[in-house]
């Protein structure tokens, strides 16, 4: 069985620890335009996460060194505030922040249409405010969101989602406990119109039917998470409201 | 954005939502054609307009347009030009040869500095997006007074109205010049009071000015409107 | 972090001041809507949101068990600090933490330090060798205007909702930090020539030089600080120090409010 020491992260009745299925999604609440002065803006909440998302731009790129003639950047930064964590995470430089900035930037280049707006730079700041294990995730979808809000072109929503493996069980949507004594994490980021893949990390020990079954969790969830986010823009904008 | 469809229902779109089969229509802006399918790329309305499917945005950043009429800030000088913001997401570049003045080479700074506000129209843009601004024209001049306000790009249309029905009641109510940018920027020239009331007015009708309460909404701030003659 | 100040602004606001009037119609020592929650980050042992006018900022109150300085065996510690990152605004853009966000952290860590409002000996767990590091970290999400009022507002509402972590240290119960008295700050921007209370961001823009003010429960002085380029006079100053008294007033209560829930 796996599970690290004696924490056992199933129940007797096959639930979780938190009474959830095997399959099943914490709870995701969305916010589009939470910012009222960034060009788009997107707060959200899953399980116990809460990021929220700015975007600035598109504008020029500065310094001259990342600026591409043909089309824009994409420039992330991904931060965990310090009350994020149970334990303070000291402000400053961060090697973890820095690579998730990196590969959620790489993502969302290849859902949004970079080749409307050459010479530029579009700025998504995430910032998360508490963690609970997927904060990567959670910023992925608050990027997607907030991009939208902001009216920049795009494939497609970029869906963030993980799912992993816990005392040899694959399950849907890691919690904390899970993330830290479970045996894998498998997060991606989807387009849920294509089901193409745009974000893709993986650590611990899966089979190659333990992958595909993670990712077919994945999908479904992701097609939840989709709707949720689909909602949160209508609401903000329908109506003729806006 | 939405004067065209009267009875129309109106549809948002996210980007990746299909708005329907391709089936011999053409697309437009903010929607591209995949597998047999029209898909949007943009938040935004529906708009079908013989027989060809686009998206008009909620909200877009300023994009220059050769042509347009737009208020710009100085934002660099140059001994024989300005770099002026725009509101975009590049500068424009107003060569000496088009300013209103008779300028020697090395004398911009005497004409206008960092912070001046100005009508200009844009020349020209090219495919890098360089864009140049011209003061040649009617009306294009340093503004030395009166106040600037922004509002979203898309939402020009909505004070200008038809036919700039909505900024010609607004102008007449407030006793103020009220020139509408196609950058998105404003400027109000008139009493203190009468640029107060203008800039909530506009404020109003950037947020309302497509709805059918706005009519009823303008009114009421009419109601406390300053009087035509007060100082 | 250089913006660009049109002149038609300053011009504006100059007409403005003139007639005692503001570009939003508040009145001059008015404050915008403000909304304060305590108790909203799950991982906070203390936290608070304020929404004032459009900005935003949340304060986290974070504890940490450690040695004690030589030098005061008998003594805990408290730091509070800052971040204006680029979330925060258009002007922000990114790089390392801007003089303008460290003149927060610290402006706000004096105004609550000096108050006395923390006894650094009720933080001692075991004389010379455990004490309490207590840490309050203040995070701008949106700079419309007034940052400096409402993340001290919302760092000193943090604290005094803040639960002391004991069993998780495994020293005894948990218990609510005890803070006595609520220092508050109130500042005032030269716009248009004259102080102004709460200013927005665009008055911020075509304005001019800051003063905080930080009272305690009694109306005296914990701290000051004046910012950017600019002079005042003795009279000029008096008259926001009485202002600031009343402001802080009604700033307290709102602090007191959550600490009813």
């Amino acid at each position: 069985m796996g599970g690290y020491g004696d924490v056992k992260l199933l129940r007797e009745d096959g639930l979780r620890l938190d009474g959830r299925k095997i399959d099943e999604m914490r709870p995701i609440e969305i916010e589009a335009g939470y910012l009222p002065a960034a060009d788009g803006s997107a707060w959200v909440k899953h399980g116990l996460n809460v990021a929220v998302a700015a975007v600035y731009g598109p504008m020029e790129a500065h310094p001259r060194k990342i600026q591409r003639q043909d089309r824009c950047v994409i420039d992330v930064r991904y931060n965990m505030a310090p009350f994020s964590t149970s334990d303070r995470i000291r402000p400053g430089y961060n090697r973890r922040s820095r690579e998730i900035s990196k590969v959620t930037a790489e993502a969302l280049e290849s859902v949004v249409i970079c080749e409307r707006y050459p010479r530029s730079k579009i700025r998504v700041e995430i910032e998360i405010l508490s963690a609970e294990a997927g904060t990567r995730c959670v910023g992925i979808t608050a990027a997607a969101v907030a991009l939208a809000d902001a009216g920049i072109p795009m494939r497609d929503l970029l869906v963030g989602v993980a799912s992993g493996k816990v005392e040899d069980i694959v399950v849907l949507d890691l919690d904390k406990a899970e993330d830290n004594y479970g045996q894998a994490d498998l997060p991606v980021g989807i387009l849920p119109n294509t089901g193409e893949i745009a974000f893709l990390q993986m650590d611990g020990d899966l089979s190659p039917d333990e992958f595909n079954l993670a990712m077919e969790y994945n999908f479904k969830a992701a097609a939840e998470i989709h709707d949720i986010m689909v909602d949160a823009l209508k609401r903000r904008y329908e109506g003729g409201e806006n | 954005m939405s004067q065209g469809q009267i009875g129309a229902e109106l549809r948002l779109v996210t980007p990746g939502m299909a708005i329907g089969p391709l089936s011999g229509k053409r697309v437009g802006s903010g929607a591209l054609a995949q597998n047999e399918q029209i898909i949007a790329t943009r938040l935004g309305w529906v708009r079908e307009l013989n027989d060809t499917v686009s998206v008009d945005p909620i909200n877009s950043t300023y994009m220059p347009r050769s042509g347009d009429l737009i208020i710009a800030i100085v934002a660099e000088v140059r001994n024989n030009l300005w770099f002026m913001n725009v509101n975009g997401p590049f500068q424009g570049l107003l060569p000496m040869s088009l300013a209103p003045w008779k300028v020697e080479f090395g004398a911009a700074r005497q004409h206008m500095g960092i912070g001046d506000v100005v009508m200009a129209r844009i020349q020209e843009v090219d495919e890098c997006h360089n864009v140049v601004l011209t003061m040649k024209g009617v009306g294009l001049r340093r503004l030395n007074e009166g106040s600037v306000m922004t509002i979203p790009v898309n939402h020009v249309e909505r004070i200008r109205g038809n036919n700039n029905e909505t900024l010609l009641r607004l102008r007449d109510v407030c006793d103020c010049r009220i020139m509408v940018g196609d950058n998105g920027r404003v400027w109000i020239d008139g009493s203190a009071e009468g640029t107060s009331w203008a800039r909530s007015a506009i404020k109003l009708a950037s947020q309302s000015g497509h709805k059918l309460s706005f009519a009823a909404d303008l009114a009421a701030l009419e109601k406390n409107a300053p009087k035509r003659g007060d100082a | 972090m250089v913006a660009l100040v049109p002149t038609l602004l300053r011009q504006e606001l100059a007409r403005l001041a003139e007639n005692d009037a503001r570009i939003d119609g508040r009145g001059r020592w008015e404050a915008r809507d403000i909304t304060l929650e305590t108790d909203c980050l799950y991982n906070g042992e203390g936290s608070a949101k304020v929404v004032w006018g459009d900005t935003i900022v949340y304060a986290g109150v974070k504890f940490e068990m450690r040695t004690p300085w030589p030098d005061r065996p008998n003594q805990g510690s408290l730091m509070c600090g800052a971040e204006l990152r680029p979330v925060a605004g258009r002007k922000y853009e990114p790089g390392p933490p801007s003089p303008e966000s460290i003149e927060l952290g610290r402006v706000v860590d004096r105004g609550i330090r000096e108050s006395g409002c923390i006894d650094m000996e009720s933080l001692c767990i075991v004389p010379g060798e455990k004490v309490w590091g207590v840490m309050i970290d203040i995070h701008v999400l949106s700079d419309q205007g007034n940052i400096f009022d409402a993340c001290a507002l919302a760092a000193i509402a943090a604290l005094r909702t803040a639960t002391v972590p004991a069993e998780r240290f495994d020293v005894g119960e948990d218990h609510t930090l005890k803070v006595n008295g609520t220092p508050i700050m109130a500042s005032f921007t030269r716009v248009g020539g004259r102080y102004v209370f709460d200013p927005t961001e665009e008055e911020e823009l075509g304005g001019d030089e800051r003063i905080h003010i930080t009272l305690g429960d009694e109306g005296h002085l914990h701290s000051l600080q004046k910012g950017l380029k600019g002079v005042f006079t003795p009279d000029e100053f008096a008259e926001i120090f009485d202002v600031a008294q009343s402001r802080c007033v009604e700033l307290r209560k709102l602090v007191a409010n959550q600490e009813g829930n």
